[in-house]
């Protein structure tokens, strides 16, 4: 397996200090020498029309949109198969290279069917971006179209519209380069040349095949028709779906959230993220999440008044059973509002999943914040190993109340069973969750919900030691601002 | 077919009227593999420059200087590269590698080992065009046959020199002609061309530097290296020094293969070399250098000298040396449509100016045989073939762009007839 | 394989596994040592295997996948992009009709066109006794010989549609 963001990073180092000067439309640009010079452009923040180039992936050359002119040179060639010197001076506004871009789009389109209502990539589609800029409003294009076959299920979630492709490869470069699974290639010769799937999609990266499709071909199942990607807003936060705490957007409206897609971060998850990341937030707008306090009443749970749960925990001793999905802001309150009490906290740690790392990004470790948890364990002067723990749950006696914070996201719920039944000595459970309801947590007394990563503000520690941040979303700015709700309980 | 110019003293058919000249005995007893053996004994680097003074142009079609190509090589004698024949012969109207080899395979093998020495590859491939099965079959044998001598393997003649050589069949894909198209087939591949740079002389088959050269070139480096660069310049012209193969079809009494000093003139290839026209008809018309090439008419035809620069000044170009020539009964537009259903057929769909393309230029004539198409298309047709060229890998697109703009610039009336005759109204 | 005509439907695959002769899968061995690597093998061992089985079908692509560590998507679409690797089953013997300019000039595509009709057939497809699939191709490299076909490995001269069906009828 590769390892492409450790490499990345080690090359990026090294160039840094070898900045060169280039002209872009007579714009000064800087770039690293001997870097791509059609992403010097993008970086640059100059647009550059491009359907087969991605940064992830190798070089194509194939869709023709990025052709530039460099003084001196007769022949017109593709900024994505050049790299940055010294000195050079390109333009990709001459008229021959307008005329060819615009040429070009026209051959995009020329087998591409017009279905836009109903295509779900409407609005970020790369054909209808640059239509908008370098398109010929009288479609010359009176022949027959080539079709292929519309709507396959893919597996994996995706869908692939054969006919709206535009044979960039960037798909097949994926499977093959990223995945090394090879589930898809393009068959055939000419305009014949169709993408072709395999058996079916088999590997856990397969969201990001709809990612980087410029056009509808590939779509997401779970999100096709669900909504038109203009009324959504994206929050820029980070995966707690494992230790590798990859960044990504989670697309949000009044209603709820919608979809996962990975955000580029260099040194931790590169372009890339993996499916079941993708589903971490389908538990913050469930119909089962907890939304107020609620106490169980022979197994039904009914909202009350936390008040009154106060007044039944009062002259308890607290224990705390912390999960590793606290931000560190979260840790450092709690903690602080321990000061001079003599409350037992310890740390619930998730079990490992599948292998320790798959290669790619996925890693068996899915706590997400167990470094941050384990300083702040060790600076409050806490145990935050399984003996800690288990002296805690060994000590339990009606006198006790124990506090167990609900890990967000339960991948093993046996596991985390053996933990419940251990609590069952003390006199009073409560369960602090932010995630949905479950039947597991039929032995608690009480449950009280808790912020879910999508509705507070605060930082993470991945496995590498790397803070990366949590963004509430949309609606739950208010909440966000008081932190207090884990250590509230310790001075009942 | 009589090959009346195919004069013995000439560097490639020489060997052609010796009956079984494919066996290696009968080859040697003609004077063959002594120039490889003198070979052995002179500095590669003088090979090399022999060459290059010979003004040898690469004979795949696009002309380019073979020394010069050479040069381009690493010089580093160690590192691991490659010697790949281009045998894919698969521009229209071409046969001139087929006729070579297949009477004469151990030409080429001779012409390979000599550049082998040159340039230090150890290890070279025959790509052939599948569709020549026998003729690979023929250069099997011949392979075999160079091996047993020693002339082959590993130590070659004692001079410490290693160099296998191996036939590689294509299966019936025109871009393979392409060089790195032809790479990309011989790694196991779709026989895509590749984004250039890298060059193959730097970064080939295998990411390993690759020389790619045309059987024709190939098979011409024995006679230049035995009669001298000098001696192989008495033929053609400056810039076009030597003989070339030329392949001529259609509607000729002989049609075949000859071999004729570069310069030669068009008039003298039909009337002389290929007993004139079929038929006593009048010449309407003449695609130079394989469908790819833009159409003389008669006019052109008559004056023009196959020689890279003058076919090239009267707007065409020498290519592969494929000359399809066409009688006063063709229509044009049939042979724009026959040719640019090969370019479509072709199209390895990659680049997009070209998949899509190559697919539209084609449609105004599947419109015609419906009836709806209009003289107006003909613009349509010169207008798409313009945006096509220059913009893709490899010269594919080109291709089929040149030999459309070609004929509408000299039978435009004619094409505007043939699309138009049989529209609805 | 792929063309413009693409009439043929693909028939269910078999399901017995496929595998080399031992003859050919010492061919096979012979085969990998003249590259550098076993990739490059491809074309070859696809040649072998359909001298072998006659066509391309799913259970050949499964064994030269396993047997040469390519994945099976790339051998697709290795034999879908080349014309004489055959992804549809296929007659004793292929007749390959040249349709391009020269071969035009001298009737090869009313040949190719009357010898579909004669043998009551279509582009590749085999006639009913199994003994022919009929082929348009491009320019065979044998424009000397105009009309030119291919039968099998041969170049065949022929005059018109007369002496095609003539030269097809003696085919075993």
């Amino acid at each position: 397996m590769t390892e492409p963001i450790k490499t990345e990073v080690a090359k990026t180092e090294a160039a840094k200090a070898d900045l060169v000067n280039l002209k872009w439309n007579g714009v000064d640009i800087q770039a690293e020498k001997g870097s791509n010079l059609l992403k010097a452009a993008l970086d640059n923040g100059i647009e550059v029309a491009h359907y087969c180039y991605h940064a992830g992936l190798s070089i194509a050359g194939v869709c023709r949109m990025c052709m530039v002119e460099q003084d001196g040179n007769p022949r017109a060639f593709p900024s994505c198969n050049a790299t940055c010197g010294e000195g050079m001076v390109i333009r990709n506004d001459t008229p021959k290279i307008k005329a060819a871009v615009e040429a070009t789009l026209q051959f995009h389109l020329l087998n591409h069917p017009l279905d836009c209502p109903v295509c779900d990539q409407a609005g970020e589609c790369g054909l209808q971006d640059y239509y908008m800029k370098h398109g010929v409003y009288d479609s010359q294009m009176i022949d027959k179209k080539v079709h292929k076959p519309k709507v396959q299920d893919i597996g994996k979630n995706v869908m692939l519209d054969a006919e709206r492709c535009i044979l960039c490869s960037r798909c097949a470069r994926f499977t093959e380069e990223v995945t090394h699974t090879h589930e898809l290639g393009i068959l055939n010769r000419g305009d014949h040349a169709e993408i072709t799937v395999n058996e079916e999609l088999k590997n856990d990266y397969a969201q990001n095949l709809v990612d980087i499709c410029p056009v509808g071909a590939l779509t997401s199942k779970d999100f096709r028709f669900k909504q038109r990607v203009w009324f959504l807003k994206d929050v820029h936060t980070t995966c707690i779906g494992c230790e590798t705490g990859c960044s990504v957007k989670v697309s949000q409206n009044k209603n709820g959230a919608y979809r996962v897609k990975p955000v580029y971060d260099h040194d931790v998850n590169g372009h890339w993220m993996c499916d079941d990341g993708r589903n971490i937030y389908k538990h913050v707008s469930s119909p089962t999440r907890l939304s107020s306090a609620s106490e169980n009443i022979n197994g039904l749970f009914v909202p009350v008044d936390e008040l009154s749960i106060q007044s039944k925990v009062k002259g308890l001793k607290p224990k705390y059973i912390l999960s590793t999905g606290l931000t560190v802001e979260e840790y450092a309150q709690f903690f602080s509002s321990l000061k001079g009490s003599k409350v037992e906290v310890g740390l619930y740690t998730l079990p490992n999943l599948g292998a320790d790392f798959d290669g790619i990004l996925k890693r068996g470790d899915k706590n997400a914040n167990l470094r941050g948890a384990k300083a702040a364990f060790a600076a409050a002067g806490f145990d935050s190993t399984q003996e800690g723990l288990d002296k805690i749950l060994n000590s339990l006696s009606s006198n006790d109340v124990v506090y167990v914070v609900i890990p967000e996201i339960l991948y093993n719920e046996d596991h985390f069973n053996t933990l419940i039944k251990k609590t069952e000595k003390a006199g009073m459970k409560l369960a602090l969750t932010p995630g949905e309801t479950l039947s597991t947590l039929r032995t608690f007394n009480y449950l009280l919900p808790v912020p879910s990563f999508l509705e507070k503000n605060g930082n993470i520690i991945n496995h590498q030691g790397l803070s990366r941040p949590l963004r509430a979303g949309l609606n739950y700015g208010e909440t966000s601002k008081d932190i207090s709700y884990y250590g509230k309980w310790v001075n009942v | 077919m009589k090959n009346t110019a195919n004069n013995k003293d000439y560097a490639l058919l020489s060997y052609h009227h010796i009956p079984g000249v494919h066996n290696i005995d009968i080859f040697e007893r003609a004077g063959g593999y002594e120039t490889m053996k003198e070979c052995f004994n002179k500095e590669p680097e003088a090979i090399k420059e022999e060459v290059k003074l010979s003004g040898l142009r690469g004979r795949g079609g696009a002309g380019f200087a073979t020394g010069v190509k050479w040069g381009f090589f690493t010089k580093d004698r160690n590192a691991k590269k490659y010697l790949l024949c281009n045998a894919d012969e698969s521009e229209p109207g071409t046969f001139k590698d087929r006729y070579l080899v297949e009477k004469n395979p151990h030409i080429l093998i001779e012409g390979m080992i000599i550049s082998a020495w040159a340039l230090a590859t150890q290890k070279g491939y025959i790509y052939i065009r599948g569709e020549f099965y026998q003729q690979a079959m023929i250069l099997e044998r011949a392979i075999k046959e160079a091996y047993a001598k020693g002339y082959l393997g590993k130590n070659i003649l004692g001079k410490g020199f290693d160099f296998d050589l191996y036939v590689h069949r294509g299966a019936g894909a025109y871009i393979c002609g392409e060089e790195t198209g032809m790479i990309s087939s011989l790694e196991g591949k779709k026989g895509q061309p590749k984004l250039k740079p890298p060059f193959p002389a730097i970064k080939g088959y295998r990411g390993l530097p690759t020389m790619v050269n045309n059987v024709e070139s190939l098979a011409a480096i024995p006679w230049i290296m035995r009669h001298g660069a000098a001696a192989y310049k008495q033929w053609g012209t400056e810039k076009s020094p030597g003989t070339k193969l030329f392949s001529i079809s259609g509607d000729v009494n002989k049609p075949g293969v000859i071999e004729v000093p570069l310069s030669t003139s068009l008039k003298d290839i039909i009337e002389i070399h290929c007993g004139g026209m079929r038929n006593g008809n009048k010449l309407k018309a003449v695609i130079p250098g394989g469908s790819s090439a833009p159409i003389f008419n008669a006019e052109d035809s008559y004056i023009v000298k196959m020689d890279y620069e003058d076919v090239a000044a009267k707007g065409s170009m020498l290519g592969s040396g494929a000359i399809i020539v066409l009688d006063e009964t063709r229509n044009m537009g049939d042979v724009l449509k026959w040719t640019l259903e090969f370019y479509h057929h072709e199209s390895c769909g990659q680049c997009t100016p070209c998949r899509e393309g190559t697919g539209w230029l084609e449609s105004v004539f599947k419109r015609r045989e419906k009836g709806q198409a209009h003289k107006s298309d003909i613009d349509l047709l010169d207008k798409t073939a313009s945006s096509m060229r220059g913009q893709t890998i490899c010269a594919l697109a080109d291709a089929a762009a040149m030999p459309t703009q070609g004929m509408i610039k000299v039978f435009r009336e004619e094409l505007e007839t043939y699309v138009s005759a049989s529209t609805k109204k | 394989m792929k063309s413009p005509e693409k009439s043929t439907e693909k028939t269910p695959t078999t399901n017995e596994p496929f595998a080399f002769s031992a003859a050919n899968l010492e061919t096979y061995k012979e085969l990998l040592t003249r590259y550098d690597d076993v990739e490059s093998a491809l074309l070859p061992v696809l040649h072998l295997a359909q001298e072998q089985t006659g066509w391309l079908a799913e259970n050949v692509i499964t064994y030269i996948s396993n047997l040469m560590s390519i994945p099976e998507i790339k051998i697709k679409e290795v034999i879908s992009f080349y014309d004489m690797f055959y992804d549809v089953p296929v007659g004793r013997n292929i007749v390959q009709v040249c349709t391009n300019i020269s071969c035009s000039m001298f009737g090869g595509r009313e040949i190719y066109q009357g010898l579909l009709k004669h043998f009551d057939t279509g582009y590749l497809t085999p006639t009913r006794d199994g003994r022919i699939s009929l082929q348009k191709m491009e320019c065979l490299g044998a424009c000397e010989l105009a009309p030119c076909m291919r039968v099998n490995d041969d170049f065949v001269a022929i005059t018109d549609l007369t002496s095609a069906i003539h030269k097809l009828e003696e085919l075993p």
